[in-house]
């Protein structure tokens, strides 16, 4: 009787698709990723359970670091209009090199009389002495945020700006309301405060009105 | 020109010694498991978080006091954050008679208060002293959220109220 014989297939895969598509979808991540923007300083907000992603576009954002100081970021797409604004209400000129530094500079972290040289510094230069940089005026005296922020608004009249608010952990109270009020004096009411994103605690008010009360 | 030397495989003399043919297959199993690891690498080293925003929507200031909200004293609830991550919290509008709390137990006096409150009447009112941290306002404002609390707002202690504070965090201690 013949017996049947059964086919002995080969046990070594082709790995070749395999390599393949571990290999296409390492670049699809690769490239898809987006880097992180270099921190201009570092600051850890605090977490709230607000969901909604902050603003990328047309924003202003103010940074408080814990040592109350107060730093300007401001959409590169903007910037140039707000150089030439502020020069028009502070009665600076700036030349063309000025303004080319100014639209490549991360942030703006001092007062108006140092901002020329602030902004001729290179990135590597900005980040050793990011430390010891004083900030943007606040109080009531001279508050030029004030007029950074009136500057803003009247480079990009009839648009809406997304004013961001992101302070540290540590930043006093009285620094955050000094900014408040600097947006209040330009009539500007509503702004977004970056915060990092945690979850809703179960059970809590909230909570059963997202997910619909039980009965 | 190089001369080109035409070999026929098939014509091999005798005593022409056949060379070995490797197998051009490569195992490729490694290269996978570089790929995947890469992969997973790459994965679990992004972070995914992107900060979120909270919306503040702040009252225009107003000089004139005709304009100012007026709260009924029975719904009212009085939060004032203070040093050291402590809350010291008054119903109505006598502030000797305030009690203290931390941020995790304001929930509950929170809830409390709206349970026991009629919903149009409850108004929070948050009063930020000058050594709080941003941290203790935007932790109270999502309290706020939590909550669900349609109506708060968020002004300075009175100088009374500041000074009380005060003679407060000295009797007990906190620096």
């Amino acid at each position: 009787m013949a017996r049947a014989k059964i086919k002995r297939g080969s046990t070594s895969v082709d790995m070749t698709p395999m390599c393949d598509v571990a290999f296409l979808l390492l670049t699809f991540f690769i490239l898809a990723a987006q880097f992180k923007p270099t921190e201009a300083v570092n600051v850890t907000p605090p977490s709230s359970v607000s969901n909604k992603v902050a603003p990328e576009k047309n924003f202003l954002n103010v940074t408080i670091t814990k040592d109350n100081k107060v730093f300007l970021i401001m959409d590169p797409a903007i910037k140039a209009d707000v150089l030439d604004e502020l020069g028009k209400e502070t009665n600076m000129s700036f030349s063309a090199q000025d303004k080319k530094n100014f639209v490549n500079s991360d942030f703006v972290g001092v007062p108006f009389d140092q901002l020329k040289q602030f902004i001729a510094l290179r990135p590597e230069q900005v980040k050793a002495e990011a430390a010891s940089l004083p900030g943007i005026p606040v109080d009531s005296t001279n508050n030029q945020l004030k007029t950074w922020i009136s500057a803003a608004i009247n480079a990009r009249m009839g648009e809406t700006l997304n004013f961001l608010i992101k302070g540290d952990d540590a930043t006093k109270y009285p620094t955050f309301k000094a900014v408040v009020d600097a947006f209040k004096a330009n009539d500007q009411y509503k702004y977004n405060l970056v915060t990092n994103s945690k979850a809703i605690p179960e059970g809590s008010e909230l909570y059963k009105k997202n997910h619909g009360k039980p009965e | 020109m190089a001369e080109m030397e035409v070999k026929e495989s098939k014509k091999k003399g005798p005593g022409v010694k056949k060379s070995k043919k490797h197998s051009t297959r490569v195992d490729l199993t490694p290269m996978v498991d570089l790929g995947f690891l890469l992969i997973t690498f790459f994965i679990f080293t992004t972070t995914v978080q992107q900060p979120t925003a909270m919306n503040l929507n702040m009252p225009k200031d107003t000089k004139d006091q005709k304009n100012d909200m007026k709260v009924k004293e029975s719904g009212s609830l009085t939060l004032m954050l203070g040093k050291g991550n402590v809350i010291y919290y008054y119903y109505g509008s006598d502030p000797t008679k305030m009690q203290t709390t931390g941020y995790k137990d304001v929930r509950n006096i929170i809830l409390k208060k709206k349970q026991s409150t009629p919903a149009a009447d409850l108004f929070i009112i948050i009063k930020p002293d000058k050594d709080a941290t941003y941290k203790n306002a935007v932790d109270i404002l999502d309290e706020m959220d939590i909550n669900d609390i349609g109506k708060y707002a968020m002004v300075d202690p009175t100088p009374d109220e500041y000074s009380l504070i005060q003679k407060t965090e000295q009797a007990g201690g906190v620096k």
